[in-house]
């Protein structure tokens, strides 16, 4: 420990990556040049799904400025269908072969001098589709007389499995005095990063090896998965991220196969090859988030206690399922239960294909999917119950003394004072005083609502959850799978300066600024001293499976190795500050920046002279120590273990809290909702710099606000995508922004070197629910029953609409 | 999508089958028609160049005249693909005579796939309408 007191950390101490970023100075993708590079253009379906007869790429070849053209025949020979977590075998490559299974999906590559020439001689290739009956709908998706996407799975079952915790169902249902079931729809929306995806791949004949610049988020185990499907030892693929991403919210996640499709391309074509996706073909055919049917039941008793819970959640990944799905339905499996004490759980898992477009994982990574279910069906009990929804969660949370608590399925919550954090959230909205305000609306015929969530915000997963995608028995024939490391290297110069290399490549979270105020803090230097490098570079850097910016990991597990590289790099400063000073190293301290024996604070050793001696006088250093100066870490939480035999596993290892309350009012006759009062509460543990936080709270409330209102990925009957523009993909703006109370309940982590827990994505899993909530609670009078998103006006108007034509 | 409606030509129905039937009409009346050849009879190679914003593009697309029942009715069965997607359909077309005036009635359904439908979709409806509109007209001005 370098034991002195904090300074920087806690602070809002200002951005130092704005002023580049504001002024259109960032390093993106497309800001990457490189001698003699060529540019990509991609043929994509027009069929959701069809059988490709023919690709004639004759007269796209004789197109002037045209190098080359790939096809799916090509990448079928030059690599492998991509590993994934399933016993089923999947045949996802990065082109279309022999089949198009979605609107979308690339079918050849033209590289010519540049895009507007690629772009010409796509219109040249001819394809031969045998267009077949596409399926779209979930449930109709594993009827038995659905159109069968991969022949050779047989049906379009990717994954299904059954769960079991605590008391038989049965046997439950019999204690219970109500038994409350709902089906819920959760929509396919999308990430919309300001910067699409980016490639630029080259090939070396001489050493069989490619570099790959790609503004990849991780999680990096998708590097080793992509060397599997190139056939290619990981060390012949390096890739090189750049200092800037322009926003990920997990869409990111889902660029790898381009890393493959473009090595393949480089590789045929002889050229480096550069391809910038453009909007159209990201809204298209990117990623978005899981698609869910949800069919639940709460078993619970009169005083509002729940016992348990029973639920099939019925996913689609779309054409293909890829990594890390099945990951949707299975990352929030040690937080399915959320902030209550619910201790019986029974589940049944489905992964289903359809003619749509892939997924990835999306700010909230299957927990907005999972509490648009909980979290709608504790009111819709509370409703039969005749209970507050306030007061039915009250009754159903985990105690502050329960904690630690570990949860029915493996989740293992270290800190966190439920109760509490949700009374300053209704605090802050005056729940009481919008009860009663709600009574008068309604008296006067208003349709005011107030919709209440509170949940258990999971970050930093644990690999191991993917595991839980096949069966005990499957599993006991592989190896175990765990961890979420994540990685830093802290050094000091010869002059003395600063300068961190982390693995979570950021996306604009900020991580240049909290790293320096921890390194300021660490030790003794002003943060505009720290140079942070966030290049990524899997040749020269230090990274791991699960390093990279995905599940909130910085605040958390970033933030610790870099505290944990810095104190090593401390402690050997202070052995060469012994050495130079003569004295023990148990007596050296180390104040703002200073190393001196503790009763002589008068002869200090500033860091830099011990740098110094490190560097330019390797001769003199005391024995068994290194020259130079520097600490490295690559931290895995201790929390992050395999399964167990009993299908529990701890999911993620820090686990935040977020309350939400909304008071919203909808218009009868436009069915336009107001909020007229929003409150937000987290605890995120320790706040590291909470204009950052801030940042990230407003965010993905907005974020959650598209996909709970405006934004879905929608299709027409025949799996036609009708929402590839933003003129109909609609994104809410600063105008659709309401004012929200933003407020913390901090709660330390006491896994986490400083205390913090992941902040990036709580809103993003809580406010489907409570907007869900809102409406419903508005729209009881009428007899109105909320049960998916999104919540148009247009929808709601329809739903306004009916409901009065069944009452005359 | 459904597409449906009437025209009304001032003219025989005789002449309205005729003209319905003639290639050379068909081609200076199609908009954005650059070639119609008819390949075997009631069976059509048509080339289109559309300039309208979201369906812009070269067309080529196959359409065949089915179930003639002159001079009442026939079916059109139509195919047709460019680089912002393509279009099927199928519609039945049928006339009767009022008075001195033709009544062209036109029932079809319309599917429309890749760019067409996902950018185009929502304008779709109204370019179709502007379309069938444009050729209704030029016919009427041959008859």
């Amino acid at each position: 420990m370098s034991g002195e007191k904090k300074k920087w950390v806690g602070s809002s101490y200002k951005r130092k990556e704005d002023m580049r970023l504001l002024t259109g100075r960032g390093t993106f993708m497309d800001d990457i040049l490189l001698p003699n590079m060529k540019h990509a253009a991609i043929l994509r379906s027009p069929y959701a799904h069809a059988k490709i007869l023919d690709v004639d790429i004759s007269e796209a070849l004789k197109a002037p400025g045209v190098i080359g053209v790939v096809t799916g025949e090509d990448v079928k020979k030059a690599s492998k269908p991509y590993p994934c977590g399933v016993t089923i075998p999947t045949k996802y490559y990065t082109c279309a072969v022999d089949k198009v299974r979605f609107v979308g999906e690339p079918v050849a590559v033209v590289v010519a001098d540049n895009r507007y020439l690629a772009e010409d001689a796509l219109d040249l290739i001819e394809v031969d589709y045998d267009p077949l009956e596409a399926v779209v709908d979930i449930e109709k998706a594993i009827e038995p007389d659905a159109p069968v996407l991969h022949e050779n799975i047989g049906s379009n079952i990717y994954n299904h499995r059954f769960f079991k915790y605590g008391t038989d169902w049965d046997t439950l249902c019999q204690e219970a005095d109500e038994v409350v079931k709902w089906k819920f729809n959760f929509p396919k929306y999308a990430g919309s990063p300001i910067e699409t995806y980016g490639v630029i791949a080259s090939y070396s004949s001489f050493e069989n090896s490619y570099v790959v610049y790609n503004n990849y988020q991780g999680p990096f185990v998708n590097h080793a998965l992509t060397a599997m499907a190139l056939g290619i030892p990981e060390n012949k693929m390096r890739w090189i991220i750049p200092t800037d991403i322009g926003g990920g919210f997990g869409t990111k996640t889902g660029i790898y196969p381009y890393c493959a499709l473009m090595s393949i391309v480089a590789k045929k074509t002889g050229v480096t090859v550069k391809w910038i996706e453009d909007r159209r073909e990201h809204l298209l055919a990117s990623a978005t988030c899981t698609d869910r049917v949800t069919y639940i039941e709460a078993a619970v008793r009169k005083d509002g206690k729940i016992l348990g819970l029973k639920d099939k959640a019925m996913d689609t990944t779309g054409g293909y399922i890829r990594p890390p799905e099945p990951g949707c339905a299975y990352r929030s499996t040690g937080n399915h239960t959320g902030a209550y004490d619910i201790r019986n759980l029974d589940r049944e898992v489905y992964i289903v294909a359809t003619n749509k477009g892939l997924t990835a994982p999306l700010r909230g990574y299957g927990c907005q999917e999972l509490y648009f279910s909980t979290e709608r069906i504790t009111d819709m009990a509370a409703a039969k119950l005749g209970i507050d929804p306030a007061e039915i969660r009250f009754k159903n949370f985990v105690q502050p003394e329960q904690m630690p608590y570990t949860t029915a399925t493996g989740g293992y919550y270290d800190v966190g004072n439920y109760p509490a954090a949700f009374q300053k959230c209704l605090d802050i909205v005056e729940y009481d005083k919008m009860r009663e305000y709600q009574k008068k609306a309604r008296a006067e015929g208003r349709l005011v609502g107030i919709g209440l969530a509170s949940v258990v915000d999971p970050s930093v997963t644990n690999i191991a959850y993917v595991a839980i995608g096949k069966t005990i028995e499957e599993r006991k024939n592989e190896r175990d799978k765990s961890g979420s490391g994540e990685a830093a290297i802290v050094k000091v110069d010869p002059l003395g300066g600063i300068t961190v290399i982390c693995s979570t490549n950021p996306q604009g979270q900020g991580h240049e600024t909290v790293i320096s105020q921890i390194i300021a803090d660490e030790f003794g230097v002003h943060p505009d001293e720290v140079v942070v490098d966030s290049v990524l570079d899997s040749s020269d850097r230090l990274y791991s499976i699960t390093t990279g910016s995905f599940s909130s990991r910085f605040a958390s597990s970033g933030t610790t190795a870099i505290v944990r590289a810095s104190r090593q790099c401390i402690e050997k400063a202070k052995k060469i500050a012994a050495h130079l000073m003569k004295i023990k190293v148990e007596d050296v301290v180390m104040e703002e920046g200073k190393f001196f024996a503790k009763d002589k604070p008068e002869k200090a050793i500033k860091l830099r002279h011990i740098a110094g001696a490190a560097h330019w006088n390797q001769y003199d250093l005391p024995e068994g120590i290194d020259a130079g100066l520097f600490g490295t870490s690559l931290w895995t939480m201790p929390t992050s273990r395999p399964p167990d035999g009993k299908d529990r596993v701890n999911s993620s290892n820090t686990y935040g809290f977020v309350a939400e309350a909304i008071v919203v009012e909808v218009d009868q006759e436009t069915g336009e909702i107001t909020f007229l009062k929003w409150a937000s509460v987290h605890d995120a543990g320790t706040i590291l710099n909470p204009q950052i936080v801030r940042g990230q709270v407003l965010g993905s409330i907005v974020q959650a606000i598209g996909g709970s209102m405006y934004e879905e990925q929608a299709y027409d009957e025949h799996g036609q995508c009708l929402t590839a523009s933003f003129a109909d993909y609609l994104c809410p703006t600063a105008m659709e922004m309401p004012k929200v109370d933003v407020d913390h309940f901090e709660s330390p982590s006491v896994l986490t070197a400083l205390g913090s827990k992941g902040a990036g994505e709580g809103s993003s899993m809580s406010v489907p629910p409570a907007i869900g909530n809102a409406i419903a609670d508005a729209l009881a009078p009428l007899g109105v029953v909320v049960d998916e998103l999104p919540l148009s006006p247009s929808k709601i108007w329809h739903m306004i609409d009916e409901a009065k034509a069944k009452t005359n | 999508m459904k597409i449906e409606g009437t025209y009304t030509f001032k003219a025989p129905q005789q002449k309205v089958w005729e003209t319905f039937n003639s290639v050379e009409h068909l081609q200076e009346a199609l908009p954005g028609c650059e070639e119609l050849i008819e390949t075997e009879p009631g069976k059509f190679d048509v080339f289109l160049k559309i300039g309208i914003s979201a369906v812009k593009g070269k067309y080529k697309g196959k359409f065949e005249i089915a179930d003639p029942n002159p001079p009442n009715s026939y079916k059109l069965i139509g195919q047709g693909k460019g680089l912002p997607g393509y279009v099927k359909g199928e519609a039945v077309i049928s006339m009767s005579q009022e008075g001195e005036d033709t009544i062209l009635s036109y029932d079809g359904d319309v599917q429309v796939g890749g760019l067409l439908a996902g950018i185009g979709q929502r304008m779709i409806g109204g370019i179709s309408k502007m379309m069938i509109g444009q050729f209704f007209k030029s016919m009427d001005k041959v008859l």
